[in-house]
């Protein structure tokens, strides 16, 4: 035959058709997709338990779990608890991507975002460990960029928002394209809801467990917890801060006022921003943390995230290497929380949640900290770390150098003209 | 009839030619299909919503959703080129001399039916790891393709198996093991399962990374081999290799663009534009680059799979043309060949 004429390509031949038909065999032991049960929870709550027992535990509070709230194909949500997700939209995000007969879009979350947040929703998916910071793991129940204050839930906005938006500088994509075509257009409204389903999901396992280890009756606190869960998403939207208006068409001079008030609220012992940011905010300082997911099974559990002898044997429930969460470098105008100056205000105001960036201590009656005049000044500093005074009169848009119009103005001379 | 000019045999030639660039649009959309995570779009087969494939109407196909377009698109083109290898078969039957390149074409044939079957149970059984094994067998049947339009070739007329040592032509066939090798790992990243761990997936993306490395070295010591050799009978060697060249710089540049266009860079503080840059979750331009990227992986085969040939074909050169007329003699194999000198043309005679 043909492969006579070039006599090398006889073995190579085979040698494909091997390993072909190995690719064919290997695939044909199609394995289930299922919640991954959280034996990573069990095992820094439980240091002394023996594998075995730590993976019986973890499947006993996955499967209380799981009557309540469904698979990854059939999602369920309990009548007894709070109703905070959409389960039409829930049921579109889940299971094998795909239409339907009438050309309904299944499958959302597989098709998107299963990749790096993983099936369970535990920020394990398949490209997880090259990522830097790593996906988001919902099941903990706390989020970054949001508008209520730390420790609640963020708003259905907040999260819509960070998909439209994505988060720069990490592997977060945006996914506002969707928004384009009509066909998609609901999508990123229904992924939200997937979201926070996985999210209270993964929560109800996570506290199940840790009732599980005190030797609480699984059965009777999965409800009760479910339902303590569900109210705090329930909430919220009424804890949502709204940012006030901030000036955008500043006149020159009043701006690099500000922006020196600011400065010196930023290197103040008070706030500690140069401490973890660097005087200059060029993210140079000192601090060197993780965040609370790592913590959560490492420092929370008697492990030195530092020393890899120690976290290494974690890895056998699913634990990936410890990263440092750094502070950010400000002057690089990147934020993942949006680049508006009310943006960074809630930032500053609320923190960000997980990460070690606390929320500033605000004045209070006689409670030393920041006044709200400070704030708004603290904010036009970090703004203008990476949207330094130009010299552009802001008013007109004219440039004093170029004479032309400096199009990074007009919007807020516009601004000004519409107060 | 072994006459190289003969027109029967440039008719193969042209036919073959035409199922092989055909075939490559179609290694694109199914890559498309991949990236827009389509290959479900739809739901039946082979009737597309219960149409027949071919009667689904055609508003509906280009103003639907765009998976739906992409997956519809795919499977209509693969059944035009499936025709058109049908006609080769016609076409090569009546006119090829040699009994082993029909067969090819046969076998070509068989192969594109068999991808299409695999690509309908994909469809219904709804596997993911049959999608997987689909993408890898694609460009496999890409380059069967092209063999047989290489194997058509005037060129391939004219030549002769290389006699002697050929260290070139291993470097080749060691290319194409390594590009074939190097697409059923890429094959496994595209179609990841979410089952997977994340060391595992590691574990393939550093494999990716140093066959790739692998990959380069090969290409860049055939460049030098060919360039150095003072033997001109290599100049026609040239050809493939710098097509390789420019291939795979393109294909590490589309590879690195490919990563970052789904999970951005690792070194994200090093320069604002990097800090800012934010993944766009399947945007139009970033989905091009990954298709590019996995499309231009098959080319990476078949221009190998070209040098490969070159090298163990050879074409005499007119200055060594006496010495080669001496080994093919030498040859039993191939006492019909006749080596091609301008003199020699005639019209060919069955
Ligand atoms: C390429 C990988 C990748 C994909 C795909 C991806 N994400 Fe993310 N996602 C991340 C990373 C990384 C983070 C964490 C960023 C950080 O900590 O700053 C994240 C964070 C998040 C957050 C948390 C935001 C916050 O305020 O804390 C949500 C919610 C989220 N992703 C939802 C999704 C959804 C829904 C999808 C699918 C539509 C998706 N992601 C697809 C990588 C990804
Ligand atoms: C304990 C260390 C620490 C302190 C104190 C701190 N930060 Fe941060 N900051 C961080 C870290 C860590 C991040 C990155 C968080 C992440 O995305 O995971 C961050 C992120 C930020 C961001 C980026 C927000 C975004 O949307 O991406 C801004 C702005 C910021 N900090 C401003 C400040 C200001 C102003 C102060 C003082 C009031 C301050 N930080 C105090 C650690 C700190």
């Amino acid at each position: 035959m043909f492969l006579k004429q070039i006599p090398p390509l006889n073995s190579l031949f085979s040698y494909v058709l091997a390993i072909w038909a190995l690719a064919c065999f290997s695939g044909c032991t199609p394995q289930e997709i299922n919640f991954r049960p959280n034996e990573l929870h069990v095992a820094s709550l439980s240091q002394d338990s023996t594998d075995q027992q730590v993976s019986e535990l973890a499947k006993k509070a996955s499967e209380h779990v799981g009557e309540l709230f469904g698979t990854p194909d059939l999602p369920k949500w309990p009548s007894e608890i709070a109703d905070v997700v959409d389960m039409v939209k829930v049921k579109r995000s889940a299971g094998p991507v795909g239409r339907d007969k009438s050309k309904v879009e299944y499958g959302l979350f597989r098709k998107h975002c299963v990749q790096c947040h993983g099936t369970t929703g535990d920020g394990q998916g398949p490209a997880a460990a090259l990522l830097a910071p790593y996906p988001r793991d919902f099941r903990r129940g706390s989020f970054k960029f949001k508008s209520t204050p730390m420790g609640k839930k963020p708003t259905h906005a907040d999260l819509v928002r960070t998909l439209e938006k994505g988060l720069p500088g990490t592997g977060m994509p945006a996914f506002g394209t969707l928004n384009h075509s009509v066909e998609f257009a609901e999508d990123i409204d229904a992924l939200a809801h997937y979201v926070r389903y996985l999210s209270v999901r993964g929560e109800v396992e996570r506290r199940l467990i840790s009732a599980i280890v005190n030797q609480e009756n699984a059965a009777e606190q999965v409800k009760i917890i479910a339902s303590k869960v569900a109210e705090s998403w329930a909430l919220a939207d009424s804890l949502s801060v709204k940012p006030p208006r901030l000036i955008t068409a500043w006149v020159p001079e009043d701006r690099t006022a500000a922006i020196e008030r600011g400065k010196a609220i930023f290197l103040s012992e008070l706030t500690a921003c140069s401490k973890c940011h660097g005087k200059l905010g060029d993210g140079d300082g000192t601090s060197q943390d993780y965040d609370e997911w790592t913590k959560d099974w490492t420092i929370r559990a008697g492990i030195d995230p530092n020393k890899k002898e120690e976290w290494k044997p974690m890895k056998r429930f699913g634990a990936i290497k410890p990263v440092l969460d750094s502070s950010r470098n400000l002057t690089l105008g990147a934020f993942r929380g949006g680049e508006t100056r009310e943006d960074l205000y809630l930032r500053i105001v609320l923190g960000i949640e997980g990460s070690p960036m606390p929320a500033i201590a605000r004045k209070e009656n006689d409670n030393p900290g920041v006044t709200e005049e400070g704030i708004r000044d603290l904010v036009e500093y970090v703004y203008s770390l990476s949207n330094p005074v130009t010299g552009a009169n802001p008013v007109t848009g004219a440039n004093p150098v170029t004479g032309g119009a400096d199009p990074t103005n007009e919007k807020g001379a516009e601004n000004e003209q519409s107060n | 009839m072994n006459n190289p000019t003969n027109p029967r045999h440039a008719l193969v030639y042209l036919a073959a030619m035409l199922v092989t660039v055909l075939t490559f649009p179609l290694i694109w959309l199914g890559g498309l299909v991949t990236t827009h995570d389509a290959g479900m779009a739809v739901p039946d087969w082979p009737g597309t919503f219960g149409y027949n494939l071919f009667l689904y109407p055609v508003s509906a196909w280009v103003y639907g959703p765009f998976d739906l377009f992409v997956e519809h698109g795919h499977r209509l083109l693969a059944s035009v080129v499936g025709l058109f290898a049908i006609v080769l078969c016609v076409i090569a039957y009546r006119n090829e001399s040699r009994g082993w390149l029909v067969k090819v074409c046969y076998l070509f044939l068989g192969a594109i039916i068999a991808q299409g079957v695999l690509g309908g149970v994909r469809v219904l059984l709804d596997a993911r790891t049959i999608a997987m094994i689909h993408g890898c067998s694609g460009p496999l049947v890409f380059a069967l393709g092209s063999f047989i339009a290489m194997a058509s070739s005037k060129r391939w007329r004219l030549a002769s198996p290389k006699t002697g040592s050929n260290g070139l032509g291993r470097v080749a066939v060691m290319l194409l093991a390594l590009s074939i090798a190097q697409l059923f790992v890429g094959a496994h990243l595209r179609h990841s399962l979410p089952t997977w761990r994340p060391l595992f997936f590691m574990s393939l993306v550093h494999t990716h990374l140093l066959m790739a490395t692998l990959i380069l070295l090969a290409v860049l010591y055939v460049s030098v081999l060919v360039r150095n050799f003072a033997n001109s009978a290599n100049r026609e060697l040239r050809t493939p290799a710098n097509a390789l060249l420019v291939i795979v710089t393109l294909q590490i540049l589309l590879g690195f663009a490919t990563w970052v266009a789904n999970y951005a860079t690792p070194w994200v503080e090093l320069t604002p534009w990097l800090a800012k840059y934010t993944v766009q979750g399947k945007g139009f331009w970033e989905s091009m680059i990954v298709t590019g990227h996995q499309a231009t992986g098959s080319l990476l085969i078949v221009c190998s799979l070209w040098l490969a040939c070159r090298s163990y074909r050879r074409v005499p050169v007119e200055q060594s043309a006496e010495q080669s007329v001496a080994s093919l003699n030498n040859e039993p194999e191939s006492t019909a060949r006749k080596v091609f000198r301008p003199e020699s043309v005639s019209v060919g005679v069955e």
